[in-house]
């Protein structure tokens, strides 16, 4: 089935980190309200029209459920959607998205007793600061540890926001900042210069062990310091289980190294069998588009997950597969935004 | 006719059957206190507690999370490591030398290709999981790798045990005891909560706090106590208490709460200390106590030890003094509180027996008894319903 779309309303926008991330209020229509319940780490499918081409795009909802629905955007360097939030959205804009998705999730319990380390990096923040909130109101006997890297202090997004959190709950909130390129003209001085990496996590382990010891694991930033986190966090004896992460403004692991080759695929969308003709250089979501199909997609990268769809029949590559876990990829479920054609036939079924 | 201790049988108390079956449906199948945070300090650290019929360690991972398995090889059951020690990365049974990491996985079966022809999946045989947590400091293991959360089992009456931050305390090594009383562990427990005999039994040990101004009652199967200092302790607290404060002022008075089953702590002003009752046989129980201080240093304790003088100095005394005494070892003249509360279990353990026992009535600061008893009825029914 392919997801609606409603129109959401710009209801305040404001400058962040001197106007290198905007973060956006929108208003949900009353029809939609129900669709519009999120949990703390999703995100939100929008959809933009800008000078009159489709753009898709995931932003992270940077709020927890209960407050208002809001999204961060850092600006990414010729990002046409980024600086177009940026610098063209106004107050009473309408943006287009599909209900909140994503399961980097994070659900909060009254009575759920538990020490969450979230380490995040840049843009990252924005899932865990919603999911940190969500702890700190809604899941009061749990505590929860915050390693946050950035370039420097001018880049810290929510600088203010966390400051105010570890004041307000000193007792289970504590928040450590790494730059990796500290100014020297601040009073700001870091826990760390560096980077998240494993010393850095040793370290903050180390000065604030679990105290709760159902322990939760929790990464949020660039591919390349997910992947380094996590090999820590493992080399630390942590069991996978407990390690949750979500890739975020740059790219995970992507293998572009198999190239495609020209296939007939039998898709299957809304109950209806299309045949699409998918050329080499084109991924399965692009020869659908191409074709005239709408299926469902919105990141693109292989992060939210919104383009899964089951292979039938047939092999493809998947450049990239983050959305998915190992049983997921077992049972046959793809990519279709990552996926190129291995074998001249697929059969492909959206849900 | 069955004879009645209020609302349990006297039986309850004496007999092999019921001690069995609390051994089964009680500290079977609760949080048991296992120690404090400090006595797994370090990655690698272990140490094992019986919790009713379960054998369960606790050791801390590299990662600084502690985790929790059943003590039993999977081999052939045997208990795989001693009461506390410390190991690199791996725990191995001393019976046959297999060998487990401290994610609890089969790593290793010595002669494994000679001894096991067929093989031994060793995924099939990782060691079962327990739980652990840390609620106020404290270490408490359960049976089930899927308990309810600490918070769901002590989340109501934590309001009611106090300011205390234990974590924040040290201990006092020289107050850690261990001892048996001779009677049923209920006893202990019924003496620890009953308000009315404090002004009695011990009327010259503990009169620096007002009984009459007690206030306590329950939340579940916890039950909660506190009380003021009395009027001449309080009038000058500060100076009055014998050790420097743990708890910010102006938070004054006695919490004596008992968690269940048998988690007693006496936390004050000055003082932090636990209580712990293990049934060991119907009638035998161990105590356990250890006490917790202000992290300060020796001269603030030095301090406080000279201004508290004046009022500690002709405080206290015998119950029984002179002729009303047996001999110089007497608990009655001991002036010492425990020394009288133990006395009074068995004593009143012994009488159980006596085909003449019957159980007068009960008074309102006796009220927790019953409500104790209540409890216990209650969870066991719970338990043999699931």
């Amino acid at each position: 089935m392919t997801a609606a779309f409603f129109k959401l309303t710009v209801s305040d926008i404001r400058e962040e980190i001197g106007g290198d991330a905007t973060s956006v209020i929108l208003t949900v229509p009353e029809e939609a309200y129900d669709q519009f319940q999120w949990q703390a780490g999703q995100h939100l499918p929008l959809r933009f029209m800008i000078d009159g081409q489709e753009h898709r795009r995931c932003y992270t909802i940077s709020n927890p459920p209960g407050e208002n629905l809001r999204i961060t955007v850092k600006r990414t360097k010729g990002g046409v959607v980024s600086n177009y939030v940026a610098d063209r959205l106004a107050v009473g804009d309408i943006v287009e998205s599909q209900r909140p998705h994503g399961r980097f999730v994070l659900e909060p319990g009254p009575l759920k007793r538990r020490t969450h380390y979230f380490f995040g990096a840049g843009s990252g923040i924005t899932p865990l600061y919603a999911m940190i909130n969500a702890v700190l109101t809604d899941e009061p006997y749990s505590v929860a540890y915050l390693i946050y890297g950035n370039k420097s202090h001018k880049s810290i997004i929510f600088h203010e926001e966390l400051d105010a959190l570890a004041a307000e709950y000193p007792e289970r909130f504590t928040v450590r900042h790494i730059l990796s390129s500290p100014s020297m003209w601040t009073w700001f001085s870091p826990w760390r210069s560096g980077r998240v990496d494993a010393e850095a996590i040793e370290a903050a382990i180390d000065e604030t062990p679990p105290v709760a010891q159902n322990v939760q694991y929790w990464i949020c930033g660039p591919g390349e310091m997910n992947k380094a986190t996590r090999a820590a966090l493992l080399a630390m004896d942590v069991p996978d289980n407990r390690i949750h992460l979500e890739s975020f403004g740059g790219a995970g692991a992507i293998d572009t190294t198999v190239k495609g080759i020209a296939a007939t695929a039998s898709i299957t969308l809304d109950r209806q069998e299309h045949t699409v003709q998918v050329a080499a250089d084109q991924t399965v979501l692009e020869a659908a588009l191409a074709a005239g199909l709408r299926p469902d997609y919105s990141c693109q990268s292989g992060v939210c997950g919104s383009c899964k769809a089951r292979l039938k029949k047939g092999k493809v590559h998947m450049r990239a597969q983050m959305a998915l876990d190992d049983e997921e990829i077992a049972r046959g479920e793809i990519l279709t935004c990552q996926s190129v054609a291995e074998s001249d036939a697929l059969t492909i079924e959206y849900p | 006719m069955t004879r009645m201790y209020h609302r349990l049988p006297v039986e309850a108390y004496t007999s092999k059957d019921w001690f069995d079956e609390e051994q089964r449906l009680i500290f079977s199948r609760t949080w048991r206190f296992a120690g404090l945070a400090e006595d797994v300090p370090e990655p690698g650290h272990y140490i094992s507690v019986q919790a009713g019929l379960n054998n369960i360690f606790i050791v801390m991972g590299r990662d600084r999370r502690l985790r929790a398995f059943h003590n039993i090889c999977r081999h052939r059951g045997t208990q795989l490591i001693r009461a506390v020690g410390k190991t690199q990365k791996a725990l191995t049974c001393p019976y046959h030398d297999w060998t487990y990491d401290l994610e609890g996985n089969l790593i290793s079966v010595p002669d494994e290709a000679r001894e096991f022809p067929n093989g031994v999946d060793k995924k099939c045989f990782g060691l079962k999981p327990a739980s652990v947590d840390i609620w106020r400091g404290m270490l408490f293991v359960h049976p089930d790798p899927d308990p309810p959360s600490l918070a769901e089992w002590f989340g109501a009456v934590d309001p009611y045990l106090g300011p205390h931050k234990p974590e924040e305390l040290v201990e006092y090594p020289d107050s850690a005891s261990s001892y048996e009383i001779r009677a049923n562990w209920k006893i202990v427990v019924e003496n620890y909560i009953d308000v009315y005999h404090l002004s009695h039994l011990h009327s010259n040990t503990l009169y620096m706090y007002d009984h009459a101004k007690a206030e306590y009652g329950w939340e579940g199967p916890h039950y909660h106590f506190w009380e003021p200092p009395a009027p001449d302790y309080a009038e000058d607290l500060e100076n009055n208490l014998p050790f420097p404060r743990v708890i910010p002022k102006p938070h004054s008075g006695a919490w004596v709460p008992m968690l269940f089953p048998g988690i007693g702590i006496g936390a004050s002003e000055e003082s932090w200390n636990l209580f712990i009752i293990t049934p060991l046989a119907p009638d035998l129980t161990r105590i356990q106590n250890r006490s917790k201080l202000a992290n300060v240093s020796g001269w603030e304790f030095q301090k406080q030890q000279w201004s508290s003088w004046g009022f500690w100095k002709g405080f206290g005394g015998p119950k029984y003094e002179g002729d009303d005494t047996i001999d110089e070892n007497d608990p009655m003249a001991s002036g010492d509180f425990t020394a009288e509360d133990v006395y009074a279990c068995e004593q009143q353990q012994k009488s159980l027996y006596s085909p003449y026992l019957e159980i007068g009535p009960s008074a309102v600061g006796e009220s927790p008894i019953t409500n104790h008893q209540q409890a216990i009825l209650d969870f066991m029914k719970a338990q043999e319903a699931s």
